[in-house]
């Protein structure tokens, strides 16, 4: 009896076997127009009509799978889009970082070509702090005595005239926005060669004024402002000549000297890289600010070109 | 020994195939879980097989391999050698050790799954069936049993409720009418 089942048993099993591979070899190796694909796509036919209604019988148990499924992937996704949402809004505004910098060091080198301030040994520096106020008057940089940096060096960006060093560590140094009170630069309008002072306006500190210009300066709206390279004492910064320094916005008649109002070229609340024209030993710049430190006290410096100053030890016009 | 090949047990084993295989084809083919989906079919077949013995378990796995193959239009006799085969096995189980731990299922199905799911892969491979034999593989196959553990007990729990009444020679009754008649009792033995 129990030969018997154990032979039936093994008996089945190798029917079975058998009947799957002749099943196999059989399927494997005939065309797809042979007997067995034939059955089964006769099976298909047969089934199919039965599968499509299990299909829609089901779809509501699919679906409700599916939503818990859907729920935790769809929180998977949105953590994961959040993630690249932050990594891509870091690209984005370093992007925008170093977009920003490209202007400013493109508009820089052309304003090198143009001025040729390469006389005066820039040198490219980074604002690494702003005054906390709402004023901005003064910037830190990153570089300082150690990069050739000094005291009352000028500083400029590729808009125009910055400011000037008012402090100078050996890797940083303060500047001083033109928007300062306490900054005097020595300019003139564009087309003429009558000289003023620029310095802050009294009670609107991002608005300039050029004062002390002759009474009979012509000035118009939409002039540029330019720097004279003049200095009209001999603590003053001898800034380049023709640096930008803003445009006139309007003109005031109401005294022996006429003063139009300025509106800074340089966005001052967003200054990123500067250069700070520091002039190196030997060099004409710094002959030019040696003569006019040597000035004798209440001396006025007078209009023309540096190359002028240096020639001249010319004198202007000033407070 | 009795087979059990009862009309109302062969039903019952056609019905729960036929309905498993669609409700594979239908749902759970279609929900993947960890990136794969669940397979019903070894776990059928297994449980089949650990409830009715080695005989039906086998005739199981062949009719339900042939019914997938069918039904997914594959290579006939591939997934009806694999499953024949893990029948056979899950019945052999019963014959020879009647296992009756609660976690016989988890175990039973993790060997099923695995089982089937690497001898259609060797099967294929002999075919000629050009298939990468990669990491991603080896991780369809790993998750494949991981899922099929997770619902091996439902499974387990559904087939043993649809045949327990076919079933003309369940163990745990067995050993019931053992005890009660004492034929196993300690008592008898001293």
């Amino acid at each position: 009896m129990y030969d018997k089942t154990v032979r039936r048993r093994r008996a089945v099993l190798a029917l079975l076997v058998v009947l799957s591979l002749i099943l196999l070899t059989a399927y494997f190796g005939e065309a797809s127009s042979g007997g067995l694909h034939s059955v089964q796509r006769g099976f298909l036919t047969v089934v199919s009509p039965i599968q499509n209604g299990a299909n829609k019988a089901l779809k509501p148990v699919r679906d409700l799978v599916g939503w818990f499924g859907d729920t935790l992937h769809a929180k998977g996704q949105r953590d994961e889009l959040r993630k690249q949402v932050e990594r891509l809004r870091g690209e984005v505004i370093a992007n925008q970082s170093e977009k920003d910098s490209y202007k400013e060091l493109l508009t820089l080198y052309h304003l090198d070509n143009r001025l040729s301030v390469k006389d005066y040994h820039p040198v490219t520096a980074t604002v690494v702090a702003k005054s906390p106020n709402v004023w901005y008057s003064t910037v830190t940089i990153d570089k300082g005595e150690s990069s050739g940096v000094r005291v009352n060096d000028p500083v400029i960006n590729g808009e125009g005239l910055v400011g000037k060093v008012a402090q100078a560590a050996s890797d940083g140094a303060q500047v001083t926005l033109i928007t300062d009170s306490s900054v005097g630069v020595s300019a003139r309008i564009g087309t003429s060669n009558a000289t003023g002072i620029v310095q802050p306006k009294v009670g609107d500190p991002n608005d300039l004024l050029l004062q002390y210009l002759p009474a009979n300066t012509q000035a118009n709206r939409g002039e540029y402002v330019v720097t004279s390279g003049t200095v009209s004492s001999p603590d003053d910064s001898l800034y380049p000549p023709g640096i930008p320094i803003g445009q006139v916005t309007s003109v005031n008649e109401e005294s022996a000297y006429r003063s139009v109002n300025v509106h800074p070229l340089a966005d001052l609340h967003n200054l990123d890289v500067v250069q700070v024209l520091t002039a190196a030993q030997g060099s004409l710049p710094a002959n030019l600010s040696r003569l006019a430190a040597n000035l004798p006290a209440g001396q006025q410096a007078g209009a023309g070109s540096g190359e002028a100053l240096a020639s001249t030890g010319s004198t202007g016009s000033g407070p | 020994m009795n087979t059990g090949f009862s009309a109302s047990l062969v039903a019952r084993i056609a019905v729960l195939a036929v309905v498993a295989v669609f409700f594979q084809i239908g749902v759970v083919s279609e929900v993947p879980v960890f990136g794969v989906s669940a397979d019903l079919s070894p776990l059928l077949v297994a449980f089949v097989g650990l409830l009715c013995g080695s005989t039906i378990g086998a005739a199981t796995g062949f009719a339900v391999g042939l019914l997938v193959d069918l039904a997914l239009v594959q290579t006939l006799g591939v997934t009806s050698l694999t499953l024949t085969v893990v029948g056979y096995w899950a019945g052999r189980l019963r014959e020879l050790r009647d296992p009756q731990a609660a976690l016989t299922p988890l175990l039973v199905g993790a060997a099923a799954a695995a089982a089937a799911a690497v001898g259609y892969s060797l099967v294929q491979f002999l075919l000629g069936v050009d298939a990468p034999v990669s990491f991603e593989l080896l991780r369809q196959i790993v998750l494949g049993v991981v899922v099929d553990v997770i619902v091996a007990l439902p499974v387990w729990a559904i087939v043993r409720r649809s045949l327990i009444g076919g079933l003309p020679d369940d163990p745990r009754r067995r050993r019931r009418r053992a005890y009660t008649t004492g034929g196993l009792s300690p008592l008898s033995r001293s």
